[in-house]
């Protein structure tokens, strides 16, 4: 329990401390802001003063932050110069998208990463073994960036799958399986980019961490027991490799919510990716400080759950943290 | 750390292959901001020995492309008019290690311009520009990723050799960093600068948030050998020489540090190149007329290249060579090490 | 004659960080007291865990006690200064038990000899290495080996090679934290008659650190036998020997090997 409370407290740090970097950028960035934004025609000079006014430019920095946290605690993330419209709701549908996105890629990128570095470490220095590092070795020299590139270049080419959006245009007219079908055919593209890039290293780290486990003492005790492969592969191996498989779960929401940034652009995903770009170049400062933390709030939760799940997974965490 | 066997063959592997982009000019036909409005977006030439004849030419020519009557994106070569490659021309000026005034050239053509890998929209000939945007985008990788090494020896080996607060308050620190996407902690260090800067300013900009960025994990790792170096008995033993903090860190513990300098050095340049690649692909990084290798694949954004002009994507696959030796020199130096392991003991820290 | 170096109850204490934030105490050494003589040997012998390897690293300013006095050449080094401790560290030197690892493996022998003749700063490198190479002598190494790495020495002639380069700033005092009990057996004998040749010739002052209470016996003018931290008994190595006072010192002094010969003859082979 005491394991749960002081993640939770890490957790709360992080945010914290995310919050507080990012609100010092915005109030310490070199080029004032307002002032870049008075250079802009389309925004009047009494709505820069409102601004000014609403974010009471004037009071110490320590009061800014509170009243800024404040107001994020109420769901008012600000407002957006170039929609002018709130961020929140803006931000929400975006973030709704790219949650699509990430946990179908996470899913697909651990349902061929487990299986494969099992049975690589399985087969450890020996035929399998050799093909799954050679064919990981040759993902990660492309770079992700070509990657995804590549593949679009290859669906333009065969003219298959859809190259852009997250739904096609007749959609609101679909059945419902008609919906989920266009869905999905629209994700397989950015899906697929997003598994390719992520896979080879997730499966070099199940691979090295399994075979860590399958050359302990206990297991090697077990198999001269008589207990079969796949038993010993299944209920003795992968819960004692728990503790680093569930770690890598963690970094590698990390990994693939970067990744999920690039792709979201280069494939025209509507996620927080696209949005943070146009926010970017058009300098629209509160919907970039939204983008960052919610794609921080998403790390931060679910390495919380990966926490979540070693506690429960790992019986040497629960009895050390519980024993005084 | 010797230079053995498979590693040194890497070395020289990549070695070779940054003399490329060391001296651009020389690899380069043409100069990368030559351009040639006439000709845009053609595709890439094909190398031929027999010409349309049948006739075997030992020096290796190709045909100038043109439109095909009544088509506006389809080539073909005009067999009429076989253009040779010579190699070792006088070509265009340039300036070798930007100071030396050169005009020898690898290979080159005399009346029409040769196309290897096709031009762009200005008809900027592709294979020029990778080159010189090679430059770029290498030394931003390499930069960075030096900038970050040394950010990330510095924190670690404080963090490691000091221990108590300082520890604690640093690695607190660094888990801000590793707690943020970091292609989103990228494009946020990257908004709150100015945007349009020129070309050097630009590239230094990248180079010092790229560093910025990730230092984070190189400091964990050099602060967990510092922490085990300092208690070996040779630190011991010269402490009791009467050594300083300052030549204990610097002559006995710092040297530790080297191997898993090194390999993360092979890790992180690729990964800076990609980042300052997805930087100036998205227009955040290095702007016009500068090639960089982000640069040449950014016409791909728009769907009517994509689409008709494909072949402006076989940059992408030159970069591919770069990588494999970063990669194989990584995994050689690493071979001896056990892999880099992640894992949680109850107190939630990294072992 | 005076005491060379003199301890009044040293006190070192540890905390142990526990997982909740509870701190637990350990006393390493618990109220040390003894006195060392000039060209004297002090054999102090202990069970692992009974403070031995602390209280060296304490004699040897490398390590702050947390109570009590070391009285050498007049001074109080608990309470010197760091830069005070850092000249006093050079007086007395440390030998290591491993010298795989108090010798740092990727230095020459010709650079680890030289090192603490060029720490100051004051010396050529040439002078240091001069000076260092007139050492090698002494310890009964050849100067062949000064371009060798560690790993390419034997155990024996690498414990030669740390004495050696502790000989180089001619300290007053020399502890030896269980200095030869990573040895092979012959080379133990060698180093043991190393000690024994440099005390008579350079009138050194040895601190003798081990759990081989026979060595100790060997080498000590003087035991201290150590437990839990403290000084339990203390005399000449014979009557040590003949009359252990203490259950722990029995237990020692009977774990001794002693080579009898059986009445009867051995069987013709």
């Amino acid at each position: 329990m005491r394991y749960l409370l002081r993640r939770l407290g890490h957790a709360a740090f992080l945010l914290v401390g995310v919050s507080v970097v990012s609100f010092l950028f915005t109030a310490l960035a070199p080029g004032n802001y307002f002032d870049e934004m008075r250079l802009n025609p389309q925004i009047g000079p009494e709505t820069i003063a409102a601004l000014r006014a609403q974010y009471q430019l004037d009071r110490p920095l320590p009061a800014r932050y509170a009243n800024w946290v404040g107001s994020l605690v109420r769901g008012n993330m600000g407002f957006s110069f170039a929609y002018n419209s709130p961020v929140a709701p803006l931000l929400l549908i975006r973030a709704r998208n790219t949650l699509l996105l990430t946990v179908a890629a996470m899913l697909l990128a651990w349902g061929i990463a487990l299986p494969l570095g099992v049975w690589s470490a399985e087969g450890f220095g020996r035929l399998p073994d050799k093909i799954v590092s050679l064919g990981t070795a040759g993902l990660l020299v492309i770079p992700d960036l070509a990657l995804a590139l590549g593949l679009l270049v290859l669906a333009v080419r065969s003219g298959r799958l859809p190259t852009g959006g997250m739904v096609s245009l007749s959609f609101e007219s679909l059945s419902l399986f008609g919906k989920v079908r266009d869905l999905l055919v629209h994700l397989a593209l950015p899906v697929a980019a997003l598994v390719l890039s992520a896979l080879p290293l997730l499966i070099r780290h199940v691979r090295a961490a399994v075979a860590e486990v399958l050359d302990a003492p206990f297991l090697q005790a077990a198999e001269g027991h008589g207990i079969p492969r796949r038993t010993l592969l299944y209920r003795y191996a992968l819960p004692a490799a728990a503790n680093p498989l569930i770690s890598l779960f963690g970094f590698s929401i990390g990994t693939l919510l970067s990744g999920s940034l690039l792709i979201e652009v280069v494939m025209s995903w509507p996620g927080l990716g696209p949005f943070l770009l146009e926010a970017i170049l058009a300098r629209d400062l509160y919907v970039v400080i939204g983008g960052i933390l919610f794609s921080t709030i998403f790390l931060v939760a679910g390495n919380f759950l990966a926490d979540l799940l070693l506690y429960w997974a790992d019986p040497r965490i629960r009895t050390e943290s519980n024993s005084r | 750390m010797s230079l053995r066997g498979a590693r040194l063959g890497w070395l020289i592997f990549l070695v070779l292959l940054h003399a490329t982009v060391i001296f651009p000019g020389f690899f380069a036909p043409y100069d990368p901001s030559e351009q040639d409005r006439k000709n845009p977006y053609l595709p890439p030439m094909r190398i031929h020995f027999l010409d349309a004849q049948g006739h075997f030419h030992a020096r290796p020519f190709v045909y100038p492309l043109q439109l095909r009557q009544g088509s506006f994106d389809q080539s073909e070569g005009n067999t009429a008019k076989p253009v040779s490659l010579k190699f070792f021309v006088r070509g265009t000026r340039y300036q070798l290690l930007g100071i030396i005034p050169f005009r020898l050239h690898l290979f080159g053509t005399e009346d029409e311009r040769v196309y290897l890998l096709g031009s762009d929209s200005f008809g900027r000939d592709q294979l020029s520009r990778f080159f010189y945007g090679g430059q770029v985008s290498l030394f931003a990788g390499l930069l960075g990723a030096g900038i970050t090494l040394l950010l990330g020896l510095c924190v670690g080996a404080i963090a490691g050799y000091y221990g108590g607060w300082t520890d604690a308050l640093l690695m607190r620190f660094s888990e801000l960093f590793l707690a943020l996407p970091w292609l989103y902690l990228l494009f946020a260090l990257r908004a709150f600068l100015p945007l349009s800067v020129g070309p050097l300013q630009a590239f230094f900009l990248i180079v010092a948030v790229i560093g910025a960025v990730g230092w984070a994990r190189p400091a964990r790792l050099v602060r967990g050998v510092v922490l085990s170096a300092k208690e070996r008995d040779f630190v011991r033993a010269a402490r009791g020489f009467g050594a300083t903090d300052a030549y204990l860190l610097c002559r006995h513990i710092l040297p530790e540090t080297s191997s898993v300098l090194l390999t993360q050095a092979t890790i992180l340049v690729p990964q800076f190149v990609l980042a300052e690649m997805t930087l100036s692909f998205l227009g955040l990084g290095v702007p016009e007329p500068v090639p960089s290798w982000g640069n040449l694949l950014a016409s791909l954004q728009q769907y009517s290249v994509l689409v008709t002009y494909w072949w402006m994507y076989l940059p992408a696959l030159l970069i591919v060579p770069f990588f494999v030796g970063y990669l194989g020199l990584g995994s050689e130096l690493q071979e001896r090490r056990e892999p880099y392991k992640i894992e949680r003991t109850s107190l939630g820290n990294f072992a | 004659m005076q005491p060379l170096i003199r301890v009044e109850s040293l006190v070192k204490t540890y905390e142990k960080q526990g997982l909740a934030g509870r701190r637990d105490e350990v006393r390493a050494v618990d109220g040390v007291s003894f006195s060392v003589f000039p060209r004297t040997t002090l054999a102090i012998v202990g069970e692992s865990g009974s403070g031995k390897s602390t209280l060296a690293l304490c004699l040897a300013c490398l390590e702050n006690p947390t109570a009590g006095s070391i009285w050498f050449e007049g001074v109080d080094i608990v309470k010197l200064s760091e830069k005070g401790q850092r000249a006093m560290r050079r007086k007395i030197q440390l030998i290591f038990q491993d010298p795989a690892t108090s010798l740092n493996p990727r230095w020459s022998v010709a650079e680890i000899l030289a090192e603490p003749l060029l720490l100051p700063g004051n010396l050529s490198r040439d002078e240091a290495t001069w000076r260092a190479h007139s050492r090698l002598d002494q310890v009964g190494l050849s100067s062949e080996i000064a371009e060798k790495a560690p790993a390419e020495l034997s155990g024996g002639q690498r414990q030669r090679l740390a004495i050696a380069r502790a000989l180089t700033l001619e300290p007053k005092l020399l502890i030896l934290d269980e200095a030869l009990s990573a040895l092979d057996c012959s080379f133990q004998a060698q180093i043991a008659n190393l000690l024994q040749d440099l005390q008579s010739a350079l009138g050194m002052t040895y601190v003798f650190i081990s759990h081989d209470l026979a060595m100790a016996a060997h080498l000590g003018d003087d035991i201290a036998v150590m437990n839990c931290g403290r000084i339990i008994e203390q005399g000449r190595p014979a009557e040590i020997l003949k009359n252990p006072k203490n259950d722990i010192t029995r237990n020692m002094v009977s774990a001794v090997p002693r080579m009898e010969f059986p009445r009867q003859q051995a069987p013709e082979p």
